[in-house]
C-alpha cells in the first residue's frame, strides 16, 4: 500500500472514524489520522502502522482487542446527548419495546447483557470493515 | 391447496416503533408492484392476529411477510399481540409460503419451527434487529436505511426474482448502505458510525432457509406460455380481418 493509498484510505473515512482509536502498536492505540500523520512522515512507526493497514491486523492480542473495542464503543457514544432515544431493537425482551439512548447503550456494553455483547462482537467486524475501505 | 402464486400478504403495524419498519415497506411495495400480483396489506390495527389469520386462509398468499417485536420463539403483531410461537396452531399456516418474519431473534427456534412445518422460505434475524429513532419515521435515509436493506427481499421477490436471487440481493442492498454510511455521502451523519454498526449487527444476524430456485412472482408471460399459440393466432387472425375489412372499404 502506498502512500496515496494510505492517503485515500484515510480521506475516504467519515470525521468521527477518523479520529477513532484503531490500531495498536507497542501498547499504544492509533486513530485514524495518527495512521496517516506517520505514514506520511514516513517515521518507523507510519511504516508498521501501513504494514497492519496492509494485512488488515488490528495489531492487537485478544485483550487489547476487547480493551480497544470497548474504548472505541465508549469514546462514539460518550460524545452524543446522553439521554436522546436513538435506538431499537425489535425484540420482547421487556413487556414493552425498549428504547435505547447512548447512555443507556454504554450501560449495556459496560454490564456486558446480551445486547451489550451484540455490540462487542459486531464491533470488531465493524473495525476490520473500516481497515478494507480502499 | 398450494399457495397461490403473485400472492403477496403483508402485515404492517404501526404501534411501538413499527412504523418505522412498515412505512418503508409500504413504500416499497407501492413503487414495486405488478399488475398481474393480488396484493393485501393489513396496516395498523388491521395488523391483528384474527385478521392475519383469516386472510391467510382467504387469500392463501404464497408469500408473507410481516414486522413485529419477536424473541427466540415468538412473534407478535400491533401493540405486541402475540401472534405465533412455536408449537401454537399458528405455525402449520406457514406450510407452502415464502415468509420473512422483520422481527428480532426469530431465526433462533420460531424460524426452524415454520421450516419444519412445511414453509417454502424462511428469512429472519438470530439476534436482537436494531434501527434508528433519531428521527420520525419513514422521513430521512438515516431511519429509512436498515428497513431499506431488509425489505429488499420483498422488492426482489415483486419484481419476480427468485427467493434465492432476493436474498442475494437484499444482502447486496446492506453493503449498498454500509458503503453509504462509512465512505459515501452519509458519512458526515452525526450518528453514521452508529448506522453503519446496526446494519453490520442487522446484516450478520440475518438468517436464510429454503429452496433458493422458488419463484413466488413469475413473469406474466411465463404464465400465458401454455396459451401463447391460441393468442397469437386470434391476435393474428384480428389483424387480417382489419386489413381485408380496409382493403374492401377502397376497393
Amino acid at each position: 500500500m502506498s502512500k496515496d493509498l494510505v492517503s485515500r484510505w484515510f480521506n475516504k473515512l467519515g470525521p468521527a472514524e477518523q479520529d477513532l482509536a484503531l490500531l495498536i502498536l507497542n501498547g499504544m492505540a492509533y486513530t485514524p489520522r495518527q495512521t496517516y500523520d506517520e505514514v506520511m512522515r514516513g517515521s518507523p512507526i507510519g511504516d508498521q502502522l501501513q504494514r497492519m493497514l496492509e494485512m488488515g491486523k488490528f495489531g492487537t492480542t485478544y485483550a487489547e482487542e476487547q480493551d480497544l473495542i470497548k474504548s472505541r464503543l465508549n469514546q462514539t457514544l460518550s460524545k452524543k446527548d446522553p439521554d436522546k432515544p436513538l435506538f431499537v431493537a425489535l425484540s420482547t425482551i421487556s413487556v414493552q419495546p425498549k428504547v435505547f439512548s447512548p447512555a443507556q447503550l454504554l450501560q449495556e456494553i459496560s454490564a456486558g447483557t446480551p445486547i451489550g455483547q451484540q455490540w462487542i462482537k459486531n464491533e470488531a467486524d465493524y473495525m476490520h470493515r473500516i481497515l478494507q475501505v480502499r | 391447496m398450494s399457495a397461490l402464486a403473485n400472492t403477496f400478504l403483508f402485515a404492517e403495524p404501526l404501534q411501538h416503533y413499527l412504523e418505522y419498519s412498515t412505512k418503508v415497506l409500504h413504500d416499497l411495495i407501492a413503487a414495486n408492484r405488478q399488475g398481474s400480483q393480488n396484493i393485501v396489506e393489513l396496516i395498523g390495527t388491521d395488523a391483528n392476529p384474527a385478521k392475519v389469520k383469516e386472510t391467510l386462509a382467504s387469500l392463501n398468499p404464497i408469500v408473507f411477510s410481516m414486522a413485529a417485536h419477536g424473541n427466540y420463539t415468538t412473534t407478535t403483531l400491533e401493540c405486541t399481540e402475540l401472534f405465533m410461537q412455536v408449537g401454537d396452531a399458528n405455525v402449520p399456516l406457514m406450510k407452502g409460503r415464502v415468509v420473512h418474519l422483520n422481527s428480532c431473534q426469530t431465526g433462533a427456534e420460531l424460524g426452524p419451527a415454520i421450516m419444519s412445518a412445511g414453509a417454502l422460505a424462511y428469512l429472519g434475524s438470530n439476534e436482537s434487529f436494531w434501527f434508528y429513532v433519531g428521527d420520525e419515521a419513514n422521513t430521512t435515509r438515516a431511519v429509512r436505511s436498515p428497513f431499506l436493506a431488509e425489505w429488499q427481499f420483498e422488492v426482489s421477490l415483486l419484481k419476480g426474482k427468485t427467493v434465492g436471487e432476493a436474498r442475494t440481493e437484499m444482502l447486496a442492498k446492506y453493503e449498498e448502505e454500509l458503503t453509504y454510511w462509512i465512505e459515501g455521502e452519509g458519512k458526515t451523519h452525526n450518528d453514521a458510525g452508529e448506522l453503519a454498526r446496526i446494519l453490520s449487527i442487522n446484516k450478520a444476524i440475518s438468517t436464510f432457509a429454503g429452496t433458493p430456485g422458488t419463484k413466488p412472482s413469475p413473469a406474466p408471460t411465463v404464465l400465458l406460455a401454455g396459451n401463447t399459440p391460441w393468442v397469437l393466432i386470434g391476435v393474428g387472425g384480428l389483424v387480417a380481418y382489419l386489413i381485408y375489412r380496409e382493403l374492401k372499404r377502397k376497393i
